[in-house]
């Protein structure tokens, strides 16, 4: 079951700074959610938050019954929120396959006895998880490349490497913070189709951070706008085309949106 | 209660040094986020060229050369190591200070050898009478000098233009390089001012009392770093406020030593850590040291 | 090389360590035994630093401290409680795993080069105790360690043994304990970092955050790793206390600390055989130096105020921590990895010495 997710009245303070002014948007189960605005407009924030890394100073994140405000990373990622970065958050040296299974600790069990033991639980473990590993990457279109190390991968590899790492945790809602930020036309198509067939085959809630417009309007269900920390806007993409409001906190920012 | 007063001032005297070098250390770590272990061994060049230099020199200019030594070796330490090492993260960067450190330390006592060297000072033993207290001059010195030198350089770091390139270069490196400062001199000019800092504590941590400049002057100057990390890595506030209680603790423990005889001898040296550890309990980034925010 | 081939090499290299590890102590003279010995302690305790430092990145000056609760505690077990001496062994391991637990307030929240000066009070509180703690400690003079004792086999010169015409007295004997406590420590580590905690380790190092967004309880690996780390450091202690057969305040100080963590840098930072090498390199370095002082230009012999071995032992590893991290930042362990590489690639054009150089990969 995929719950819903309640954002209700975050706000969030820096040392006077308000970075998030009693936001509100709830993102209905299986269906993808964008956050946009322009820079500063505190979505980096707004994920920091769901994802547990930044304390709220007020209001709640529900997830089905679990509050996320209170918890701390580890325990949000528990219960099925998985993200990507802006700035890729991968291991250089490791190689793809052993970042991706990173991806799947919170589906494992073996500790420190049992893996400097080499337990038959253990290696029976990495032997079922290291196989579901290799579907997902043929899914994303890694798996040629399982045993490289990540940083010497092409940037575009490395951003689909990061969605595969958070597709490993076989989550049920998918924070994906600017996915196709810096690639080419070419690559943010195929980014593009390949959220859309996540969502497609897997059904899970996607909430999305981008500043690519097009992509925004073709694939999200519905759309939140932020600007200075407040929500200026929230409905359908057709209806926020044509928000007064959203257009006119987009003018002073025009190079970032068409870009 | 006479006792008291007495270690106190005493622990504020030396506790005021130990902020020096915690003083020096925070700056590199505010500069480059570099946790620098050759703090020891930079206070020992320091200490060591004014005992070598005081006979032929006399004690002022053996004093200026051993400040503009230390801040030399403290430049030439960044110059041509820290700057050339492209690890990626700080803490090797760490681990390259201490490869340096055992380097310097270790040269530097082969040559101190087992003697004790004096520093040549002005001061001798002449013990100032405050009513009922007697306190050693030097100590008064050391105290006069360093809050001397702490405001000095506190005002310096608000006011002038080196100060504020140094704090912005703290808060974001990046963005401080593309308004026009330039990183390597701010860093650079951060271990020179450490070096120099931790050569006047050198000076005043080998005076009187103390027998003078040996082998055990590298774990006196140790005692910095418990300094630097219970007030706040990041918070010149906090070195000040950590040198203090370092000081404070170890005279207050040492003098009371016969009333804490279940502690064991030499109490006085091992107290400032443990200090250390209760503090980090309660606040693992030190008294003023603020909770890093994560960017991502 | 093709994958077979390169199986049969790496089968013969080991087989070749194997079998120099095991003929050895019926060669080498009792001198070059002990230096075998404390690097294979020393190896072992370097493995644990490894894991916390170079795996997990999480900095300690205290790694000696360690070292010390696991040779006392072994001594006071054997010696003062009376347990059998394996008995003491194990359990000295776990209370200096016990030792890391408590510090764990701190190992769990600090991070990098903040736990490194936080370990300090490890140090320095763990020389108070053992210079004042004299019934437990001896004080400044130490403890004398009992020999191990396994199954009625005695880890000592006395009763004594003749194997294939070589006196078996203490060394040799601790030799084969030594390889077989390696050898263990180092396979348990290897599966530790292959395993489900090295993934979590590794990214918590490269990047902290994103392990704990995906599921990494981070103060909590962090807390467990420096006790496992700690238990490593306990294990060397036992097996230094059994060499050198007297447990002593001095040797457990700061500078030892500062050796384990030169060892995993010149040896190559977060890997077992990074650590071995570099343990092997900074035991077997001042010992080679004093063996052959009169031999070699500027060191002196000791005591007669030139550059004694021991220090010059010191200022070359130094400066090998610091030009390895400049110019090399992979340890011995990566120059190797790379020559690996690269002789190939030489015997190849030795082959083809008339045709063109074949296009380089960079």
């Amino acid at each position: 079951m995929i719950p819903e997710l309640v954002v209700s009245d975050v706000t969030v303070r820096f040392a006077g700074l308000v970075a998030l002014d009693s936001v509100s948007f709830t993102v209905r189960p299986g269906s993808t959610h964008a956050l946009i605005g322009p820079n500063g407009a505190g979505k980096s924030t707004c994920f920091n938050v769901l994802s547990g890394v930044y304390r709220a100073t007020s209001g709640s994140v529900r997830f089905g019954d679990a509050e996320l405000t209170a918890s701390r990373p580890h325990q949000v990622a528990a219960l099925g929120v998985a993200r990507t970065f802006q700035n890729i958050a991968l291991s250089p040296r490791l190689t793809v396959r052993d970042n991706l299974m990173l991806g799947r600790h919170r589906l494992t069990r073996s500790g420190f006895v049992s893996a400097g033991l080499r337990l038959p639980s253990a290696r029976r473990e990495a032997a079922r998880h290291g196989a579901r590993v290799e579907e997902i990457a043929e899914f994303v279109g890694v798996a040629g490349v399982l045993p490289t190390p990540v940083g010497l991968l092409p940037y575009g590899t490395q951003k689909r490497v990061e969605l595969a790492r958070a597709l490993c945790m076989e989550p049920r809602l998918l924070l994906l913070d600017e996915p196709v930020a810096g690639m080419n036309g070419e690559e943010r198509r195929e980014m593009a189709e390949l959220i859309v067939s996540v969502r497609e085959s897997l059904g899970i809630s996607i909430l999305l951070v981008e500043h690519d417009m097009g992509m925004v309007m073709r694939i999200a269900d519905s759309v939140t706008v932020l600007d200075f920390g407040r929500r200026i806007a929230d409905g359908v993409p057709d209806e926020i085309q044509r928000d007064p409001e959203v257009i006119r906190a987009y003018l002073g920012d025009i190079e970032e949106s068409a870009s | 209660m006479t006792t008291f007063l007495e270690l106190l001032v005493n622990g504020i005297s030396v506790g005021a040094v130990y902020a020096l070098i915690a003083l020096g250390f925070v700056v590199i770590f505010k500069a480059t986020e570099v946790v620098n272990f050759t703090h020891a061994s930079l206070l020992l060049a320091g200490g060591f060229l004014v005992a070598k230099l005081h006979p032929a020199l006399g004690f002022w200019l053996a004093l200026a050369a051993g400040v503009a030594g230390a801040a030399l070796v403290g430049a030439l330490i960044e110059f041509l190591i820290i700057r050339r090492a492209r690890v990626g993260s700080h803490g090797v960067l760490a681990i390259v200070t201490i490869g340096v450190d055992i380097l310097l330390t270790t040269e530097l006592t082969r040559e101190i050898g087992t003697d004790v060297l004096a520093l040549g000072d002005p001061w001798r033993d002449q013990v100032l009478h405050l009513g009922p207290i007697m306190i050693a001059e030097t100590r008064v010195v050391a105290l006069g000098v360093a809050a001397a030198l702490i405001t000095a350089f506190l005002l310096a770091f608000k006011f002038t233009g080196w100060g504020v390139a140094m704090r912005a270069t703290a808060e974001d490196a990046e963005t401080a390089a593309l308004m026009g400062v330039r990183l390597g001199r701010v860093s650079l000019s951060a271990w020179a001012v450490a070096g120099a800092l931790a050569a006047i504590a050198a000076l005043f941590l080998c005076v009187f009392p103390t027998p003078g400049l040996d082998r055990s002057t590298t774990a006196a100057a140790m005692k910095a770093f418990p300094a630097a990390i219970l007030g706040g890595l990041d918070s010149t506030t906090g070195a000040l406020a950590g040198g203090l209680i370092v000081g404070v603790t170890e005279a207050l423990m040492s003098g009371y030593q016969s009333q804490l005889a279940f502690l064991g001898r030499g109490i006085g040296d091992a107290a400032p850590f443990l200090v250390m550890i209760a503090i980090l309990l309660f606040r693992p980034a030190g008294i003023f040291g603020t909770k890093e925010l994560a960017r991502v | 090389m093709s994958r077979r081939s390169r199986w049969i090499t790496l089968g013969a290299v080991w087989g070749a360590v194997v079998v120099a590890a095991v003929v050895a102590p019926f060669y080498l003279e009792g001198f070059w035994l002990q230096t075998g010995l404390f690097a294979m302690s020393a190896a072992v305790g370097a493995i644990g630093i490894n894991l916390l430092t170079g795996a997990t990145g999480q900095l300690s000056l205290g790694h000696a401290f360690f070292l010390a609760v696991g040779a006392y505690a072994y001594v006071y077990l054997s010696t003062d409680v009376g347990l059998p001496t394996p008995l003491a062994a194990v359990v000295a391991v776990l209370l200096a795993g016990a030792a890391g637990g408590a510090f764990s307030p701190i190992a769990g929240r600090l991070k990098g080069a903040y736990l490194g000066i936080a370990t300090l009070a490890l140090i320095f509180g763990g020389q108070h105790v053992l210079f004042n703690a004299e019934p437990l400690t001896g004080g400044y003079n130490g403890r004398a360690v009992p020999p191990m004792e396994l199954f009625g086999f005695v880890f000592a010169d006395s009763p004594g043994l003749v194997l294939l015409n070589v006196p078996f007295g203490a060394l040799e004997r601790l030799w084969f304990l030594g390889l077989v406590v390696l050898a263990g420590a180092a396979a348990f580590a290897r599966g530790v970092l292959r395993g489900r905690p090295g993934l979590a380790m590794n990214t918590i190092r490269d990047h902290e955050i994103a392990a704990g967004v995906m599921g990494v309880p981070v103060a909590r690996y962090r807390a467990g790793v420096f006790v496992l780390s700690s238990m490593y450091g306990g294990l060397a202690g036992v097996l230094v206390a059994l060499v050198f057969q007297r447990a002593v305040p001095d040797y457990f100080g700061f500078l030892l600390s500062l050796d384990y963590l030169a060892m995993i840098v010149i040896g190559g930072l977060g890997s077992v055989a990074g650590a071995v090498i570099g343990a092997v390199f900074v035991s077997l370095l001042p010992q080679l130096l004093t063996r052959y002082s009169d031999a070699l230009p500027l060191v002196a012999e000791p005591g007669s105020g030139g550059v004694s071995p021991a220090e010059a032992a010191r200022i070359l590893y130094g400066a090998a921590v610091v030009t390895l991290v400049l110019f090399l930042p992979g340890g011995l362990l990566g120059l190797a990895t790379r020559l690996r590489r690269v002789i190939p690639r030489i015997k190849e054009l030795r082959w083809l010495n008339s045709a063109p150089a074949p296009a380089s990969r960079r």
